[in-house]
């Protein structure tokens, strides 16, 4: 597991405090991630997706429970992600990780905007557009497009 | 798109569990209960979310952290695994695994004659494969030792025991005991306990309900902030407890308690 943790860590803490914006916080879903894994190993299940992917989603969904103050299921959400793209050596990763800054940094503000409001902020889409005043179809397909601008990106 | 267009923007919307118009979203998840293309069009979706959230990968956790997390899965010392009824990880792998690293490394000196490949990477191929089984190896001796200790944790059945200091402290010294008679294991959890010298440990002492002498029942060390766990398999089976108790004692323990006893049960 420390082993787990020193090549993973990173990846759960840097998605959870993007969240949260709280050291503290960020440290304890860290915890929670990371305990729940070695209680129940089985729940990443390797044939449906890769590690590092698998560990982000997980963390920005638990950051957003903390954010909202939902209650934390027991275990580890079961989601399958089939991305082909590599992020399990340190290099990959972090050709990963400028990729997609330079794929965010070169979107729509108002796109990139929608995206993090529902990716980092928890928002829903009724909520984007409340806060934004745009329609909510416009909320829709901004994120939509966002998110098949990093796909392409990657393809 | 590979699944319906009708279906593409709330599809992503979804994904990020931004979706809340409960009419769109009930309609979405019976579509998704019958429509394969829709299904993996999603796990895509997640990918590409997936695939943002590296975008703010990159501060570290502070070294507390990783020291926190290991504290908290520490549930016995390795040593304490190795004494006693070490837990059995050999059933759990497959026969053809055991075999594994001779199969690689057959067809590795094969594969190395055919293309003239060095033979220090054939070993470095090995060594990482060796690895791979290790790792393997103690992932599923952590799996099955953490089923065990979360069936004893919500096991109604077990025998549950606090114990508390002799003779009272500040803070509170806490000890919460759980004891499976049928199969002899058992799962404690200290609180607030006094550091030891570096010669000393603590030692839980099984009661037995027949009035026969105290039965050793594992030694531990808490850490520096006093909390500690520990699962300790008896050597025996089917031994009915009339409570614990806890001494200190010389590392790396004794057969036969040392006078004071510490830790006696509550009340």
């Amino acid at each position: 597991m420390a082993g787990l943790y020193d090549r993973y860590s990173g990846v759960v803490y840097g998605v959870a405090l993007r969240v949260l914006a709280n050291t503290t916080a960020a440290e304890d879903v860290v915890q929670e991630i990371f305990l729940q894994l070695w209680r129940n190993p089985q729940a990443f299940d390797a044939k449906r997706g890769r590690l590092a992917p698998w560990l982000a989603v997980i963390a920005r969904n638990r950051a957003i429970d903390h954010l909202r103050k939902r209650p934390m299921e027991d275990d580890i959400d079961e989601l399958p992600i089939s991305t082909g793209v590599d992020l399990e050596s340190d290099s990959a990763q972090k050709l990963a990780i400028e990729k997609v800054r330079t794929v965010l940094a070169q979107l729509p503000p108002d796109q990139r905007k929608a995206l993090e409001m529902a990716y980092f902020e928890g928002m829903t889409h009724t909520e984007i557009a409340g806060k934004t005043g745009d329609p909510l179809g416009t909320v829709k397909t901004r994120i939509r497009t966002g998110l098949l601008a990093l796909r392409k990106a990657f393809a | 798109m590979n699944g319906h267009p009708q279906y593409a923007e709330s599809l992503a919307l979804y994904a990020l569990g931004a979706l809340d118009n409960p009419k769109e979203l009930a309609e979405l998840e019976a579509h998704l209960g019958t429509c394969g293309d829709c299904r993996r069009e999603l796990e895509a979706l997640r990918a590409d979310a997936a695939l943002l959230a590296f975008s703010a990968v990159g501060p570290k956790p502070p070294e507390r952290a990783r020291q926190r997390l290991l504290n908290a899965i520490a549930a016995e010392p390795r040593a304490e695994r190795r004494k006693g009824r070490p837990v059995v990880v050999g059933r759990l792998r497959s026969r053809w695994l055991s075999f594994a690293p001779i199969a690689v490394m057959l067809l590795l000196a094969v594969f190395s004659l055919l293309l003239g490949l060095n033979v220090r990477n054939v070993q470095r191929e090995l060594r990482h494969a060796r690895e791979r089984e290790s790792q393997l190896h103690d992932q599923l001796a952590e799996a099955q030792h953490a089923q065990e200790v979360l069936a004893m944790l919500t096991d109604p059945s077990a025998m549950r025991v606090k114990l508390v200091s002799i003779p009272q402290a500040r803070p509170q010294p806490l000890i919460q005991t759980i004891y499976k008679p049928e199969n002899g294991h058992i799962l404690m959890m200290a609180d607030n306990l006094a550091p030891l010298p570096a010669n000393k440990v603590y030692e839980l002492w099984l009661l037995p309900a027949n009035g026969h002498a105290p039965m050793p029942a594992g030694t531990f060390k808490p850490d520096a902030n006093g909390a500690g766990m520990m699962w300790h398999p008896m050597e025996t089976a089917g031994i009915d407890a009339k409570g614990f108790a806890v001494t200190i004692e010389q590392d790396p323990g004794s057969q036969t308690p040392t006078p004071p006893i510490v830790m006696a049960p509550a009340g």
